[in-house]
């Protein structure tokens, strides 16, 4: 028998729990304090699943596997089977990426259920469903399932944005719709021609025929598909071309809503990027589409963010370009690339997090976002003013914070494979986020005020500080002791990895 | 978008990418044309007809049925999202510079302009459709996808006394209701997965069906009994059962209503809400 069930009990709890959450705060609707309470309840439930699971398979709706050489049904996972189930994983890695959004989630919940007033549910409803598509895309093993969810997050990102409730939040998530019935369909048609081309919708089967097969002038079709897989990951993570859209909708929302959205967004960045790598990785040319889109959103994302004056959108374009980030290591495809990448991904969750409710806060001090204002905020919150600074250390990939780790990691796998270009490009995207970001502190939070125009001090809810304070140490402990990520993730990074000369 | 804007460079490239799109596209169709894999679909094709008497049921609401489950989600999302966007400014946070809440007005009706017989016939037909969508989700067991079915033809009734009486809509659906009788289509959908992950470990395991013999015979008798179906066939007297699909496609057809009828209702009648300071006062 094998190590892994293919019934592990985490799996559809962790799929299952937000989306029931979902359905009960939309029905209860504007009863606030039940809100409060079954959200965070469920958000720490949801945490300690993800950190007291085992790991496994889970095959829904327990259908069994064939074994094409006996001919004979089995559960046991480890056997090569056609699957007949919709596949679920909860690996390692699937465990340190939920273990963080959820964490995050708890977070938001907490700020969000404080800040927002009455008739809170469906907005609430929205950020559980959000989290409870990027667990299902981390976690399946089927590409049907995955255009699903893909299809899901991407209305329920409009959902988030809408909820925010300005007019510019309206058209940024119209426009962000609109972009999602091409990306939706485009995905829908990259597993429609893998389908046609092997019969196998799990993902492990479908490569699995595709290497036992000679496909002769029939590959083109996996460039085809290919082409519409990149639609798709360039619209889910707001890579170029798609980053304007993308930075409105960060922009848009709240910045407790931004700091789920950026979370969900470059999870989904990873997942789909390895299967994307799992596909078509060896394929001429792949890897060179995929790093050349990444090395163009990093630089254009930093270059836009260093010309914004309001907070919110340099923090906007910074989630765009270290979006890029992520995906260059993906794209790089060997081992390094690959923990790099999905380490810049974690962190970058969690820092961007730390500057996002630094932002949110800025709301309780009268909701002055521009840079064009000196607000002095420091002398007044010095505690924010603390962690606003330690938040931009750790973006920008200063040591000992967790950023400067990653960050290493992917230069010296650039260098490895040969690209010294695109270590230079990594390393002007940290200073540049530096500059980008210091910019905005200084004037919003270290420079004295140049008007006699006071303040106005709001009491900032407890858990946004918690949550500030959270964040800020998890990036200092993941900067001194790296390998608490780093092992969750290699042994991922070196089982799909692939010798960037082929 | 305005046509104009895809003039000049914008417009080549747009075409540029329009052709390359099409050419890959229809090239790998072409290809793919008497070379399709028949896969996973052979084995499904050979076990469906143990569950229900249709395979398209079986296949959509057993084998995939966690797939659908999440589709369904999306209609579900889909409501949500429209009452957020007609309602735009309901859910507001304290502290920020929040716009008015935008007033979006019900459309307006004349129904004065209706015909007698058309007045008149309005609710039988209301009602004929509501009867027809039910007899449709109760023979679900026999048929693919009846659930959803139901759900649209009923919430076309009430689309269509809407248009025939106004404000005066005999089906009185207000959107509470509504968003309950979504919750208890999507929660309920949802919570069929239970009985199975209970027994057998796997979530949404067709208990009532068990063509796997994973569970204990009672709990297979009470999910499976109540649809056993007899099947008369040349080679004798045939037995199954579809097990939990019935229920699933009942929680399908509440889910359908609550959600196509919420989106329905926010744009006939607008979504706005009391000020906070008049809920707290009373009325």
């Amino acid at each position: 028998m094998s190590a892994y069930p293919s019934n592990l009990w985490s799996i559809p709890l962790l799929v299952v729990i937000p989306i029931l959450v979902a359905v009960v705060v939309n029905l209860v609707y504007n009863r606030v304090r039940l809100i409060k309470v079954i959200s965070i309840l469920s958000a720490v439930c949801l945490a300690l699943i993800a950190l007291f699971s085992s790991y496994g398979y889970h095959w829904f709706t327990g259908l069994p596997a064939l074994r094409p050489e006996t001919l004979t049904f089995t559960f046991d996972p480890s056997f090569p089977a056609w699957r007949l189930a919709l596949e679920f994983y909860f690996g390692p890695l699937q465990q340190v990426m939920i273990f963080v959004m959820s964490l995050i989630l708890i977070f938001v919940v907490a700020v969000a259920s404080g800040g927002l007033t009455k008739r809170q549910g469906p907005y609430m409803g929205m950020i559980f469903l959000l989290f409870a598509s990027a667990v299902i895309i981390i976690m399946v093993n089927d590409l049907y399932h995955l255009w699903i969810a893909v299809e899901i997050g991407s209305l329920v990102v409009a959902g988030v944005v809408v909820g925010s409730g300005t007019s510019v939040s309206h058209k940024a998530a119209l426009k962000y719709t609109f972009f999602s019935a091409l990306s939706g369909a485009g995905l829908a048609i990259a597993l429609a021609l893998i389908l046609g081309l092997t019969g196998y919708s799990n993902i492990s089967d479908a490569i699995r025929y595709l290497q036992s097969v000679n496909l002769g002038d029939m590959s083109i079709i996996l460039y085809v598909a290919f082409a519409f897989f990149v639609l798709s990951w360039i619209y889910a993570g707001g890579l170029a071309p798609i980053h304007p859209l993308k930075s409105e909708v960060y922009g848009a929302s709240f910045p407790h809503g931004t700091a789920m959205l950026q979370t969900q967004s470059k999870l989904m960045l990873v997942a789909i990027g390895i299967v994307m790598l799992r596909i078509f990785g060896t394929l001429p040319f792949v890897r060179e589409v995929m790093l050349a889109i990444s090395v163009i959103t990093m630089m254009l994302g930093v270059v836009m963010a260093l010309i914004q004056t309001d907070f919110r959108w340099i923090l906007a374009y910074l989630i765009i370009s270290h979006s890029g980030l992520v995906t260059v290591g993906i794209s790089l495809g060997t081992t390094e690339g690959l923990v790099g990448g999905i380490f810049q991904a974690v962190n970058d969750v969690i820092y961007m997090t730390v500057l996002l409710l630094c932002c949110e806060a800025l709301y309780y001090f009268g909701g002055k976002t521009s840079t064009r204002n000196s607000l002095g905020l420091a002398k007044k919150a010095p505690w924010l003013g603390m962690a606003v600074i330690l938040g931009t250390m750790a973006a920008s990939g200063i040591p000992p914070f967790n950023g400067f780790q990653s960050e290493l990691i992917l230069i010296q796998a650039a260098l490895k494979v040969g690209l010294p270009e695109v270590a230079a490009v990594i390393l002007m995207v940290s200073v540049t986020t530096f500059i980008a970001l210091f910019r905005a502190v200084y004037r919003l939070f270290l420079k004295p005020p140049e008007t006699s125009e006071t303040v106005t001090e709001v009491k900032v809810p407890r858990a946004l500080y918690i949550g500030l304070w959270f964040f800020v140490a998890m990036t200092l402990i993941i900067g001194v002791y790296p390998t608490i990520v780093v092992s969750f993730i290699t042994p991922v990074a070196q089982a799909v990895s692939i010798p960037w000369y082929l | 978008m305005d046509p104009s804007e895809l003039r000049g460079k914008r417009g080549i490239i747009a075409v540029i990418a329009l052709l390359i799109i099409g050419v890959g596209l229809f090239s790998s169709l072409e290809k793919l044309a008497g070379n399709v894999s028949p896969g996973i679909s052979r084995i499904y094709n050979i076990l469906a007809y143990l569950v229900a008497p249709n395979n398209i049921a079986t296949w959509v609401y057993d084998w995939r049925g966690f797939d659908t489950l999440i589709e369904t989600a999306v209609i579900y999302v889909g409501a949500v999202v429209s009452a957020l966007v007609i309602g735009r400014g309901v859910v507001q946070m304290k502290h920020y510079s929040e716009e008015a809440p935008a007033t979006s007005p019900p459309l307006e009706y004349r129904t004065e302009s209706l015909t007698v017989i058309l007045r008149f016939l309005g609710l039988p037909a209301a009602i004929l459709l509501f009867s027809y969508g039910i007899m449709v989700v109760t023979a679900s067991s026999t048929s693919g996808g009846g659930g959803f079915q139901c759900g649209v033809i009923m919430t076309s009734a009430y689309l269509l006394a809407a248009i025939f009486y106004g404000k005066d809509n005999p089906i009185r659906f207000g959107k509470r209701f509504l968003i309950g009788i979504g919750a208890v289509g999507l929660g309920g959908y949802t919570l069929l997965g239970l009985p199975g992950f209970l027994t057998s470990g796997y979530w949404q395991y067709n208990v009532g069906a068990d063509i796997w013999n994973i569970v204990s015979p009672t709990l297979h008798s009470i999910f499976g009994d109540p649809f056993r179906l007899s099947l008369y066939l040349q080679e004798g007297i045939f037995y199954s059962t579809p097990g939990i699909i019935p229920l699933i496609n009942i929680a399908e057809a509440f889910n359908v209503v609550g959600a196509i009828g919420l989106i329905y209702f926010a744009f006939l009648y607008g979504w706005s809400e009391p000020a906070e300071d008049q809920e707290k006062g009373g009325k």
